[in-house]
């Protein structure tokens, strides 16, 4: 057990019957970093998050929270906002501060009430009549006003409009800045790719990518040739070991390479293509990268 | 405190790479002075909305080049000969070099010969360091 994690996932397996919904997912978050957790639906995020929290039990691995499995102690300082509403619906935004007041020694109320004006929340409505990005920033509310020094976001943004959004954002920025761990699961990857120093891919259950943002952009670059006619074979390039992977497509050549962009594009300059460019990756195409060739196409367009 | 950094999250260039650069640019500009107080690892988070731990390891990466001086519970300033540090030479000389390479592979593919490439690039430097004008 290495204490200096704020959350160390080892070797964390669940099934549901014969479903294997996370299949030995190790993932260690340090303290003060923020986590950006992405994947398609149903890849396994919500899962490890209720595994992590003491929601379901695993069925292999185990989860940790500075140091060890969840206990009752651990929620004085971890706050975790589901994907879906847990608040009372019969009771109003001003109860919900209350009740939440009570249960935790470190609510700061006067910090609850700024974030109640930051989202615009009415504070005698009851949650019950609030839209689905309410009841989220009265989740969120909540979560931050305790200042945990663990914050578990199932998909924090959603139902929020672009300028909660950053709302959000910066919210676990500053949090971060104090010294709390965040891990967020989210969609868009741009949030990810500003607020992240750390993301994890998941795909059916499996981590595909897990890596610093930086290093992940930087460990790759795009070497695009396009030709004015068919794709040359370039004799050795396929084997060369500074390049992971070759895609073609009509007159266009595009070489993901490891290292020695330059190299590469001075070989295929060698071909007179049209254009060589070097292109830098961005989260987005490590993202697609990685998940890789499950964008679905419209019905009717194209082939 | 001069909002004089942007980032773009979007491009493939990390972040803390962007920050030195633009860093590193101010100080040999001028445009931030020596002595003068950068904002706090938080406060530059928070306003580009980006993460503390890459202003935080931008900030220790320009320490250690010589651009900027932390003390703690003060804050990190620019550094009294911050500008004329080496390092600040070499990152101007990192910029141009990567700016030069991307005009010469451009002229490469455009199907430029060498010498003629060469010409145009000495025109160029005509009409930016005129005869007379030494080099600095």
């Amino acid at each position: 057990m290495n204490p200096t994690n704020a959350i160390a996932i080892r070797n964390f397996t669940k099934r549901y019957g014969s479903f294997e919904a996370v299949s030995n997912l190790t993932l260690e978050v340090e303290p003060g970093s923020i986590c950006g957790l992405l994947g398609p639906n149903g890849s396994g995020k919500t899962t490890t998050f209720k595994c992590l929290i003491g929601l379901a039990r695993p069925t292999a691995g185990t989860l940790d929270v500075e140091g060890a499995p969840v206990h009752p102690e651990t929620f004085e300082t971890l706050a975790y906002v589901p994907e879906r509403s847990a608040l009372y619906e019969w009771m109003t935004v001003a109860d919900h501060l209350e009740f939440n007041r009570r249960s935790y020694k470190t609510f700061d109320r006067k910090r609850a009430e700024e974030l109640v004006d930051l989202f615009r929340l009415e504070r005698k409505k009851k949650v019950g009549k609030l839209s689905k990005g309410q009841h989220t920033a009265v989740a969120l509310v909540l979560a931050f006003s305790f200042r945990p020094r663990i914050l578990i976001l199932d998909e924090p943004a959603s139902g929020l409009d672009p300028v909660f959004q950053r709302v959000v954002l910066d919210l676990i920025i500053e949090a971060a800045s104090t010294g709390s761990t965040v891990v967020f699961s989210s969609h868009q990857i741009g949030q990810v790719e500003r607020a992240a120093d750390r993301v994890a891919i998941l795909k059916n259950g499996k981590l595909i990518v897990d890596g610093t943002v930086d290093t992940l952009k930087g460990s790759e670059k795009i070497v695009e040739a396009i030709f004015d006619q068919s794709v040359p074979e370039v004799a050795g390039l396929s084997t060369d070991p500074r390049v992971r992977r070759i895609e073609r497509s009509g007159r266009i050549l595009r070489a993901y390479v490891k290292e020695d962009s330059d190299g590469i594009a001075r070989r295929l300059s060698e071909f007179s293509p049209k254009n060589v460019s070097v292109l830098d990756l961005n989260l987005e195409d490590i993202f697609i990268n990685a998940v890789g060739g499950e964008i679905p196409s419209i019905p009717g367009e194209g082939s | 405190m001069p909002a004089i950094f942007t980032v773009d999250p979007r491009t493939g260039v990390p972040l803390y790479l962007q920050l030195i650069e633009q860093v590193k640019r101010a100080v040999a500009l001028g445009s931030l002075a020596p002595g003068e107080q950068l904002p706090t690892v938080k406060a530059l988070a928070l306003s580009l909305t980006i993460n503390p731990n890459t202003v935080a390891r931008a900030y220790r990466d320009l320490e250690r080049d010589g651009v900027i001086e932390t003390s703690p519970g003060r804050g990190s300033f620019v550094r009294a000969d911050g500008a004329s540090t080496a390092q600040s030479h070499r990152a101007m000389d990192d910029v141009a070099a990567s700016v030069f390479a991307d005009a010469a592979r451009e002229a490469k593919t455009l199907g430029l010969s060498r010498a003629r490439a060469a010409e145009i690039f000495s025109e160029q430097l005509d009409r930016w360091f005129p005869a007379g004008d030494d080099q600095q």
